[in-house]
C-alpha cells in the first residue's frame, strides 16, 4: 500500500505537491489521488481513512480547503501546472462545488455530500460519488414499520433544494402504499403557513435535508406541530429525535461513506466509466428512537425496531 | 515526511524565539533586579555615620540598619513575588458538522477571546503562530502610588531596656528614617505563542516570552525626632544621627534595565465533547511554566507553576460565546503564591470580521501571603480578520480591586496572528 499524505498550508501548498509528485519514484507507480477536503471535521477525516482503507495501492495527497472556496480554487489551479492526477477525491460539499466548477477532464469522486444533485447539475460527466443521503426507500418502509397505519405523510420542500428528492419519494412512497402530502416553500417563514395548512391531511411529518426548511425555528415548530396534533415526525439526526422526533436514520459513520467512495474510484481506475457507476446513497445506517416522544405520541415501538435501533431515548 | 516538516516548522520557530531572546538579553543593573529595593541604601541596609556617638555608648552608625534592612528586604520581597502572572490563550478556529445540512459549520464564527480560553480547539494538523506584545507599567502596590512609597524605621534600643526612650540620655531611640521611595517599574512583553493540532480535539502549544523589565527605585530618606522634627536628636547642640554624607537627609537610587526570555510555558488543551444537547463545550487545559527566566532579574518566577483549567462554553446564534474559564494554579516552588485562576466573559461577532471580547478575570491565593491575594481584572479587546488567515488584536485590561498587589492602570496587548 502506497499512502502519501501531505498536509500543508496554502503557501507551500504548490511546492510540496510538485515535489510529492515528482520525488517519490512510487507515487510516479501508482494511481495518483488528489483529496480534496472541504474542512477539517472529524467525518471528512473518517471519510477519507475509509477512502484510503479501500484505496491500497493509490497514492493520495490531500489538501485541506480550511472552508475557504478561493483556497480550493487556487490550489487546483495550481494543480494544473503540475501532472494531472488520475483521480480527483472531493471531500464535502464546499470541495464538491469547487471541483465541479473548475475540473472537467479529470474523473472525480465525492464522498460525504448531501443532496449531491444540487451541485454537480445533470451535465458533469465526470463525477460521481457516495453521497450521505438516506435511502428514501428504508425511511419509508421503517415509518410503515412503526405506524403501520400511516397513509399520509407529510413533507415541505424548497423545489429548488429537494425538489429531485420529492419526485424520487413519490415514486417510490407508492409501493409502500401511502401517499406524499407535499407543500412547495421557497423561504423558512413560509413553513409555518404550509405546515398549518396540511394538519388534517397527514398522518406523519417527514423533515428532509433541505436547507430552506432546516432553519432552526422551523424544525422546532414542526415538532411542536407533532405533539399538538400527534402526530410522528421522522427527523434526520439523533439531535432532531432528541428534540422530539420520533426517530431519525442517519449515515452510520464517514468512515463507511468513505469506503463507499473508495470502492466507485476503484472501478474508474480500473476502467468502468463514470456513467456506469451511479451516485450512491448512505449503505450503513444509524437509528435513533425516542421512546418519550413515542409515549406522547401514543405510537407502541416494535421491539424488533428498539433492538435495531442504535441509540434509544428513554 | 509530513513529520519532518512539522518539526521543522516547530524548531525554527522556537529555536528563533529563544535566539532573539537570548542576544538581547541583558542586565544593566549592578546587581540583580530582583533586589533593587532591598539594595537602594547600599547592600547593608541605612548605615549612618560612624563617627556620631552617644557618650559612653559607642558609635550610633547601626542604629537603623536592622529595621531597615527588614523594611527594605519585606517590601523588596512582596514586589518582587508578584511578578510573572501574564495570561495568554490558545487560539480557536475550526469547524463542527452540521448533520442535517451535510456542511460544516466554523466552530463560532467569533475570533475568539485575547487572553482567556474558549472550549473549541483549533483542529487537526494546523498551525498558529501569535506574536503579543505587552505593556505594563505599574502605578501601585497594595493601594499605594509607587510614585511615592512611604516606609518608617525605627532606632534601636540602645540601652536595651525593652522600651523606646522618650526622654534621657538614650531618647535618640525615639528618632526614626522616613523614606519616601519612587519605584519605577515597567515590563515589555514580547511572547510567540504557537499552536498545533495535534488532532482535531487535540491541542499542544508553547508560549515563549522574551520580556524587558525597567525596575527602577530612587529613595529619599529624613532623621526626624520623636515630634518629626527634622535632624533627629540633638545632645549637647549636636544630633546624635546623621547620614554619611554628613547630612540628616540622603538620596539615593538603585536598579536598571534588563532584557532576557521569561518563564517559557507549555501547554496542551483536549477537548472534551462539543455540541452536546444539554451542556456546554467543554475542555481542559495542562499548562506547564518553566523556570526558564532568570529569577534574580525578576524574569521568572525561580520555579514551575502547573495549572489545570477547566474551559466551558457556547455558541448561540453563531455570534456570541459565553466562556467560563476555572482553574488552580500550583506554585512548586512557594505553595503560597499556588492560586485559584478563574474568567468569565463573551466574545461576540458584530461585523463579519470584527470580534469584541470582554471578561472578568484574576485569581485569588486561598493561602497567599497577603500581598495580591486577589486580583480581578476587567478585560476588554477586539480581533479583527483584515485578510485571509491573518488577524490583528488588542486588548485592554483594567484593574477591579487597585488594592491587591502590584497593579497597572491598565495593560494593553497587541497581537498579531496567522494560521496555518
Amino acid at each position: 500500500m502506497v499512502i502519501q499524505t501531505i498536509r500543508i498550508g496554502h503557501l507551500l501548498s504548490s511546492l510540496a505537491l510538485l515535489t510529492a509528485v515528482a520525488t517519490f519514484p512510487s507515487l510516479t507507480e501508482a494511481a495518483k489521488i488528489i483529496a480534496l477536503k472541504s474542512a477539517d471535521v472529524d467525518v471528512y477525516n473518517e471519510a477519507l481513512e475509509g477512502f484510503r482503507n479501500g484505496s491500497q495501492g493509490s497514492a493520495i495527497i490531500e489538501y485541506d480547503m480550511q472552508g475557504d472556496l478561493q483556497k480550493g480554487k487556487k490550489f487546483l489551479a495550481r494543480l494544473r501546472s503540475g501532472p494531472k492526477p488520475d483521480l480527483i477525491l472531493a471531500v464535502g460539499i464546499w470541495a464538491l462545488q469547487v471541483v465541479a466548477e473548475e475540473v472537467q477532464d479529470i474523473p472525480v469522486v465525492f464522498a460525504m455530500v448531501l443532496n449531491p444533485t444540487t451541485v454537480i447539475g445533470q451535465e458533469a460527466r465526470n463525477i460521481t460519488g457516495a453521497s450521505m443521503n438516506v435511502p428514501i426507500e428504508q425511511q419509508l418502509a421503517l415509518l410503515k414499520t412503526i405506524s403501520p397505519h400511516v397513509g399520509r405523510i407529510g413533507v415541505i420542500y424548497d423545489p429548488s433544494k429537494t425538489g429531485w428528492l420529492v419526485r424520487q419519494a413519490e415514486r417510490l412512497a407508492k409501493d409502500h402504499g401511502v401517499r406524499l402530502v407535499t407543500k412547495a416553500v421557497t423561504s423558512p417563514k413560509d413553513s409555518f403557513a404550509a405546515l398549518e395548512a396540511m394538519q388534517d391531511e397527514i398522518d406523519a411529518l417527514w423533515i428532509l435535508p433541505d436547507l430552506t426548511v432546516l432553519a432552526p425555528e422551523s424544525v422546532q415548530y414542526m415538532l411542536l406541530f407533532s405533539f399538538r396534533h400527534k402526530i410522528p415526525v421522522l427527523g434526520l439526526s439523533e439531535n432532531q429525535v432528541r428534540m422530539g422526533a420520533l426517530f431519525g436514520l442517519s449515515f452510520e459513520s464517514g468512515w463507511d461513506i468513505g469506503s463507499q467512495a473508495a470502492e466507485l474510484a476503484s472501478g474508474i481506475l480500473a476502467g468502468k466509466r463514470i456513467e456506469e457507476m451511479p451516485v450512491t446513497t448512505a449503505r450503513k445506517l444509524r437509528l435513533t428512537v425516542n421512546l418519550k416522544s413515542a409515549g406522547k405520541l401514543g405510537v407502541h415501538i416494535p421491539k424488533e425496531i428498539l433492538d435495531r435501533a442504535d441509540v434509544v431515548i428513554r | 515526511m509530513r513529520r519532518v516538516r512539522q518539526f521543522t516548522i516547530w524548531q525554527r520557530i522556537i529555536v528563533s524565539s529563544l535566539a532573539v531572546g537570548l542576544l538581547v538579553g541583558n542586565a544593566e543593573a549592578a546587581g540583580p533586579l530582583r533586589d533593587t529595593i532591598r539594595n537602594v541604601f547600599g547592600p547593608d541596609g541605612i548605615i549612618l555615620d560612624p563617627g556620631r556617638a552617644l557618650p559612653g555608648s559607642g558609635s550610633r552608625a547601626g542604629d537603623f540598619q536592622a529595621s531597615s534592612r527588614q523594611g527594605l528586604e519585606q517590601l523588596n520581597d512582596q514586589i518582587s513575588s508578584t511578578f510573572g502572572i501574564v495570561s495568554f490563550n490558545s487560539s480557536v478556529t475550526g469547524f463542527t458538522f452540521d448533520l442535517e445540512r451535510g456542511t460544516p459549520i466554523r466552530t463560532t464564527e467569533s475570533l475568539g477571546p485575547l487572553l482567556t480560553e474558549r472550549a473549541p480547539t483549533l483542529g487537526a494538523r494546523r498551525l498558529d503562530v501569535n506574536f503579543t506584545y505587552t505593556r505594563i507599567a505599574f502605578t501601585q502596590f497594595q493601594g499605594s502610588d509607587l510614585e511615592n512609597v512611604p516606609l518608617i524605621f525605627a532606632a534601636e534600643d540602645i540601652n536595651q531596656n525593652g522600651i523606646i526612650d522618650r526622654r534621657g540620655t538614650f531618647r535618640s531611640e525615639s528618632d526614626q528614617v522616613l523614606v519616601r521611595l519612587k519605584l519605577d517599574i515597567s515590563e515589555d512583553l514580547f511572547a510567540m505563542i504557537a499552536t498545533y493540532g495535534v488532532t482535531s480535539s487535540w491541542d499542544i502549544g508553547v508560549v515563549v516570552p522574551v520580556v524587558h523589565l525597567r525596575f527602577r527605585a530612587d529613595g529619599q530618606a529624613a532623621i526626624v525626632d520623636k515630634n518629626g522634627n527634622p535632624g533627629g536628636t540633638f545632645v549637647n547642640g549636636s544630633p546624635v544621627h546623621l547620614f554619611r554624607n554628613g547630612s540628616s537627609s540622603l538620596t539615593a537610587s538603585g536598579g536598571g534595565d534588563t532584557t532576557g526570555v521569561g518563564d517559557v510555558i507549555i501547554r496542551t488543551k483536549y477537548n472534551l465533547f462539543t455540541s452536546h444537547s444539554a451542556l456546554p463545550d467543554l475542555s481542559t487545559v495542562v499548562e506547564a511554566k518553566l523556570p526558564t527566566g532568570s529569577r534574580d532579574n525578576l524574569l521568572g518566577t525561580g520555579g514551575t507553576n502547573l495549572t489545570g483549567l477547566l474551559v466551558a462554553s457556547r455558541t448561540y446564534g453563531r455570534w456570541f460565546t459565553p466562556h467560563l474559564n476555572l482553574g488552580y494554579v500550583r506554585d512548586t516552588r512557594d505553595t503560597r503564591q499556588s492560586k485559584i485562576r478563574y474568567a468569565g466573559g463573551f466574545d461576540a461577532r458584530l461585523l463579519e470580521r470584527l470580534t469584541v471580547i470582554a471578561d472578568i478575570m484574576g485569581f485569588s491565593k486561598p493561602n497567599g501571603n497577603g500581598v495580591g491575594n486577589n486580583i480581578v481584572d476587567l478585560s476588554l479587546g477586539a480581533k479583527w480578520n483584515p485578510i485571509g488567515s491573518w488577524f490583528l488584536g488588542a486588548n485592554f485590561q483594567i484593574p477591579l480591586n487597585k488594592g491587591s498587589g502590584l497593579r497597572a492602570d491598565f495593560i494593553p496587548t497587541f497581537a498579531v496572528e496567522y494560521l496555518f
